[in-house]
């Protein structure tokens, strides 16, 4: 794939995902598609990844990925960005991430995902491990 | 990918050696050559903190962290070049002084020019910093 068309493959991947669009991440995931989290340290296939995100998505009212840095190289892309989230009470977070995609064939074989998990909390509203919740 | 045409632009194998060069100074804790892989406006930005440190306030982490770690090692290097930098996945590997060991995933984005490096991001998980395991017998 062209650099163009790479980059091309990456917006319209964030685009499908900040836009719910299920069916579009069907049409990207290669059948063969690997997703990897540095989180957990495991792969799921791209199917189990389909699966996971309507509960996933019930969680936020909103995410937007923001602030896309993309780089291409022979076989893929980088990119990094931030995950903007509103939760159904309001409360907003970031998340700083860097998604290492292969492709092939004008899709996507496998993600790398790298964030930090400490940010969770944060961004979720919700407090840390060991931290009471300051309420009023 | 994209093709740096300026005078400073480097090719996908000085890139690569670069990288490595970068890793394995690190690794063997000799911060003389990490010094001269820095450019002078050199600057480093990890997700854990999400704010920039210049290249002397980097050097300095660097020496600190050498003392509270008996051996890191950075293997399962990936690298793949672009028209301006490297992206590098590797696992890291640390032994503590207690004889403790952990390992982690991590990756750094690098922008690179005339020979140097000129900007790295780095992303890992912190909470894997709490999760040594013990010697192995």
């Amino acid at each position: 794939m062209t650099d163009g068309e790479i980059r091309e493959l990456c917006k319209r991947f964030f685009d499908a995902y900040e836009n719910r669009r299920i069916d579009e991440l069907a049409e990207i995931y290669a059948p063969d598609c690997v997703i990897w989290h540095n989180v957990f340290n495991r792969e799921m296939s791209g199917a189990e990844n389909l699966a996971a995100l309507p509960k996933s998505y019930g969680g936020q009212r909103r995410r937007t990925y923001d602030d896309r840095t993309i780089n291409t190289f022979d076989g893929g892309f980088v990119i990094q960005y931030t995950l903007a989230g509103v939760q159904h009470n309001g409360h907003k977070g970031a998340l700083w991430i860097c998604i290492v995609a292969l492709c092939r064939d004008g899709k996507i074989t496998r993600i790398d995902e790298y964030m930090d998990s400490s940010k969770f909390a944060a961004w979720a509203g919700r407090p840390r491990d060991g931290e009471k919740r300051n309420e009023a | 990918m994209r093709v740096d045409q300026s005078a400073d632009a480097m090719t996908d194998p000085e890139l690569r050696e670069l990288c490595n060069r970068f890793f394995d100074a690190l690794e063997r804790r000799d911060i003389a050559a990490v010094e001269a892989i820095y450019a002078p406006d050199f600057s480093f930005w990890i997700n854990l903190a999400g704010a920039e440190s210049s290249r002397e306030q980097n050097l300095k982490t660097l020496r600190e962290g050498y003392a509270l770690l008996r051996r890191r090692s950075y293997d399962d290097r990936t690298i793949d070049t672009f028209g301006t930098g490297f992206l590098a996945r590797y696992s890291v590997n640390v032994v503590q002084h207690d004889g403790r060991r952990a390992s982690f995933p991590a990756c750094i984005v690098a922008q690179c020019k005339a020979g140097r490096i000129t900007r790295i991001e780095e992303y890992m998980d912190s909470s894997r910093f709490r999760r040594p395991r013990p010697e192995a017998q």
